[in-house]
């Protein structure tokens, strides 16, 4: 009798439990620990430029890189967040003792979105077309080692072997950026020697195949682009339900920040292309308390602004104004600007002081002990007046041993707000210790001429990066460099601590032990810190806003943020509709 | 069409060619001697050096300007108007495709300016100190003084916050409204101005003594008389929509000729710009001969001057 009692009174609490819960409001993060992701529908998100072709290998551009992240897959791809290598095409590899040459086995089943098998031949065909020389691929280099291009030989259907001409520090993550594209469809146009004119935009989505989550359906140009499921997607989550959620992904081309900003505020976007601006922050986190949007914080940028001075030899300004190649000068200029000021009020609080060029967006590679040079103008004035800088009239601004006023400009690109803005607050500052700077805005291909034939004082500018491992961007670090800023393309190094920089990265790129790598690398960011060839003020803090109906995003600082994983995204809800 | 139509119509061809051709070389000539070139995004891509020579020698760009411009113009005489080297496609295929979409876009501008500019116009022309005037000049002014940019933001955010308008890329309410709402409010100023001073004129005051009812005096005799000097300067408005649609296209997301010019100028594409500067020209040529043509036909005195 008294356990039919308890039984009742279990019944009982459990039926009012279940009513008190049926009853409550709408718990959306339960259901989908319930029930999974939802799946269909379709993801709006908007991009600011439109793609030049559909071919990831002649275009390597934002667009094009987007696309061929929606509609391509890699033998292996490097987890935006973790960093972890992750298996894709190749489900495993293993590699010799001497760390050169590499075993793939390749996924069984996998077939493009035509329904052609996908083999190793697709493999090597993707090579042979990325080293083409009539196909003169951007892509390339990145896929060299020395300047040598990996051999691959197909061990049988399933099997691919690639060896590296050098040991390689970063080892396969090079893998990432190559999308493997079929050689049925494209074979004919690379020997033919018109590889780099197929599958331009005109090209009908039908004719397109890809191994991604996603395949074209249509492209409206100058307007969107919409992607539909790849039926023949061969991922599966870890349920073992078919990859990708989503029905279909519409990319809407929208080249103005306010626009994207408008609409998505308006839900009627779930993505917007780029990071969050700061002016835009405030707005934006009242949408989000409203429900309607959400704001992740993906961490620190990886592009900061770089300011550097122009220290090739015989560079025209160095002639009237030696000064200005003066270490002294950079250290001094280092002291002088508040870098709080500008995360005050160019950031409006979204941004981080910074030291080197190194941020901690680059996780591992990030020295947090490196020496900091905080604000401290009397240093500044000193460093000014050890190099001849002194006011000699009076009026409160520094003149050189000739009398000539202290005076450079800073080349910056125009309609780049955030960066114009920082320019003039550096000029500002610069302004209190008597240092006069003229800001000049220009079109960014201006800009790069004049970078490219010395004619410039300074300049404020970014650059982008695909990977965090420095030694993915010798072209930097290394005194030979097309992007080494303050003396690009040298013969042979102009100085001992760039000699001592190329050593230690040609040590780098060449070892496989990630410690040593990394105390490598450290020594070199101390390096640049004492010479200070290049100077970093702040890097932004990277804001990633997405519609609230959005799930599964794991947002990132490099591009494209949240697209990357497309095929785990889902959405809950219609577009527009309060969550 | 009389004979005296015909040669003028020969004769504003001929020029409007003349005209075409040297805005589209220029415009080459230009583009290629600013500063920086077509590799500026492969170079920023991090392409290595044999590449961006190669892409540079694809584009013509190790070849001297007057080749460049000879290739171009022998290529215009085939309507061959040279590749892009932002979109490897043809420029004719890409400017004919944008244009249309501006030349649709500023059509439907310059009508909905019209039909809402010159009526309201001859109302406030015709009753100065009435409700409507009190009413439409205070906009009129506001927005003829209002820059586009801004006008076009406010339109988008008006679209974003009501829901009353699409921002999808391609819907055409809301660039329509933001070309044609200015040039609305400076046809309404112009045509308010002709209707009053024709209002005052002998021949309509005695129109008016001869019992002419008020509303035909009014949207018969005095608007016929006031849309001259209103159309006279349809030609410059059919510049000004072009040189509007930059701003317009890039904010409000419609894929015209103003955006690509826009595009290839910051590629530094050179056969596009100068294909957008082609097709600029061509429909600033055409607006003004059909403007003129327009005024012809409303005014005997133009025709016989022609």
């Amino acid at each position: 009798m008294k356990s039919t009692r308890l039984i009742g009174f279990v019944l009982a609490v459990a039926a009012i439990s279940g009513a008190v819960y049926l009853a409550g409001p709408n718990r959306p993060d339960n259901k989908i620990a319930l029930h999974g992701p939802n799946t269909g529908g379709r993801l709006v998100a908007l991009y600011s430029s439109e793609p030049k072709s559909f071919n990831r290998l002649v275009s390597p551009l934002g667009a094009e890189e987007l696309i061929a992240r929606l509609t391509h897959a890699t033998l292996i791809r490097v987890n935006r967040v973790s960093g972890e290598i992750e298996p894709r095409l190749a489900r495993e590899w293993s590699s010799s003792p001497d760390g050169l040459t590499w075993t793939f086995k390749l996924r069984d089943g996998v077939t493009f979105s035509d329904g052609v098998p996908f083999t190793s031949a697709d493999v090597l065909f993707t090579f042979a077309a990325l080293y083409d020389k009539r196909v003169a691929s951007p892509t390339a280099a990145g896929l060299t080692v020395n300047d040598q291009p990996l051999k691959l030989r197909a061990v049988d259907e399933r099997t691919v072997s690639i060896t590296f001409p050098a040991v390689y520090g970063p080892g396969i993550s090079m893998l990432d950026t190559l999308p493997i594209l079929p050689k049925h469809k494209l074979q004919p146009a690379l020997d033919a020697g018109t590889f780099r004119n197929a599958w331009g935009v005109t090209t009908p989505p039908a004719d397109l195949a890809g191994l991604g989550p996603f395949v074209l359906k249509k492209y409206a140009p100058g307007e969107r682009l919409l992607f539909e499921r790849n039926r023949k997607f061969w991922l599966r989550d870890e349920a073992g339900r078919p990859l990708p959620y989503l029905d279909e992904i519409q990319i809407d081309i929208v080249p103005e920040t306010n626009s994207e900003v408008l609409r998505l505020e308006s839900r009627s976007a779930d993505l917007i292309s780029d990071k969050v601006r700061p002016e835009d922050l405030a707005a934006l986190r009242k949408k989000e308390s409203d429900g309607d949007i959400r704001l992740v914080d993906a961490g620190i940028s990886t592009d900061p602004d770089v300011l550097w001075f122009n220290l090739a030899p015989g560079a025209p300004a160095a002639k009237t104004r030696p000064w200005l190649q003066q270490e002294a000068l950079r250290h001094a200029i280092s002291y002088a600007v508040n870098r709080q000021v500008i995360v005050d009020t160019v950031y409006l609080g979204a941004a981080v002081p910074i030291f080197g060029p190194i941020t901690p967006g680059y996780g591992e590679w990030y020295l947090p002990d490196l020496p900091r040079t905080t604000y401290d103008s009397a240093t500044a004035r000193t460093l000014l007046g050890s190099i001849g800088l002194t006011d000699r009239d009076g009026d409160g601004m520094l003149e050189d041993a000739s009398g000539k006023p202290a005076r450079f400009s800073i080349l910056t690109d125009k309609g780049h707000t955030l960066r114009e803005r920082t320019a003039a607050v550096i000029q500002q500052q610069l302004k209190a210790v008597g240092l006069g700077v003229d800001v000049i805005g220009t079109d960014p291909p201006t800009l790069f001429s004049r970078y490219q034939q010395g004619n410039y004082d300074a300049i404020l500018f970014y650059v982008t990066v695909d990977s965090t491992d420095p030694a993915r961007t010798p072209e930097i670090w290394m005194s030979s460099g097309a992007f080494h800023f303050w003396n690009p393309l040298q013969k042979t190094p102009a100085t001992a601590w760039e000699a001592s920089i190329d050593s230690l990265m040609q040590r780098h790129a060449t070892t496989l032990d990630g410690v040593e790598r990394r105390r490598l690398f450290a020594e070199v960011q101390r390096l640049l810190s004492a010479h200070l060839p290049f100077l970093h003020f702040t890097a932004p803090k990277v804001t990633i806003a997405m519609s609230a109906r959005l799930k599964g995003a794991t947002p990132a600082v490099l591009d494209p943020p949240v697209l990357w994983n497309a095929e785990v995204l889902s959405v809950s809800g219609p577009l527009g509709g309060r969550q | 069409m009389s004979g005296q139509l015909w040669t003028f119509l020969i004769r504003r061809s001929v020029g409007a060619i003349f005209f075409v051709a040297i805005v589209s070389i220029a415009a080459l000539v230009l583009v290629r001697l600013a500063p920086g070139d077509a590799t500026t995004e492969l170079a920023l891509a991090h392409a290595d050096r044999a590449t961006i020579e190669a892409a540079r020698a694809r584009f013509g760009l190790d070849r001297p300007v007057l080749a460049q411009v000879g290739e171009w113009l022998i290529g215009l005489g085939r309507l061959d108007l040279g590749q892009s080297s932002l979109y490897s496609r043809p420029v004719a295929d890409l400017v004919l495709e944008r244009g249309l979409r501006t030349a649709y876009l500023g059509a439907l501008a310059l009508f909905v300016a019209t039909a809402i500019g010159l009526p309201l116009g001859v109302v406030t022309g015709s009753r100065p100190h009435g409700v409507a005037a009190a009413i439409v000049t205070p906009i009129s002014i506001a927005l003829v003084a209002c820059p586009p940019i801004v006008g076009v933001l406010a339109l988008l955010l008006l679209a974003a916050t009501t829901g009353w308008l699409s921002t999808a890329p391609g819907a055409v309410l809301v660039p329509t409204l933001a070309l044609s709402l200015p040039l609305a409010a400076t046809l309404e100023r112009l045509q308010s101005q002709a209707t009053a001073e024709t209002l005052a004129a002998p021949d309509v005051a005695a129109a008016a003594a001869r019992g002419v009812p008020p509303a035909r005096l009014v949207w018969i005799h005095a608007a016929r008389q006031s849309l001259r000097p209103v159309l006279g300067v349809y030609g410059i408005v059919i510049g000004t929509l072009f040189s509007g649609s930059l701003a317009v296209e890039t904010i409000t997301a419609w894929p015209g000729i103003g955006r690509l010019m826009y595009d290839a100028l910051v590629g530094r594409d050179l056969f596009l710009v100068a294909g957008c500067a082609l097709v600029g020209a061509v429909l600033i040529a055409l607006g003004n001969v059909i403007a003129d043509l327009i005024r012809a036909v409303a005014d005997p005195r133009i025709r016989e001057q022609l």
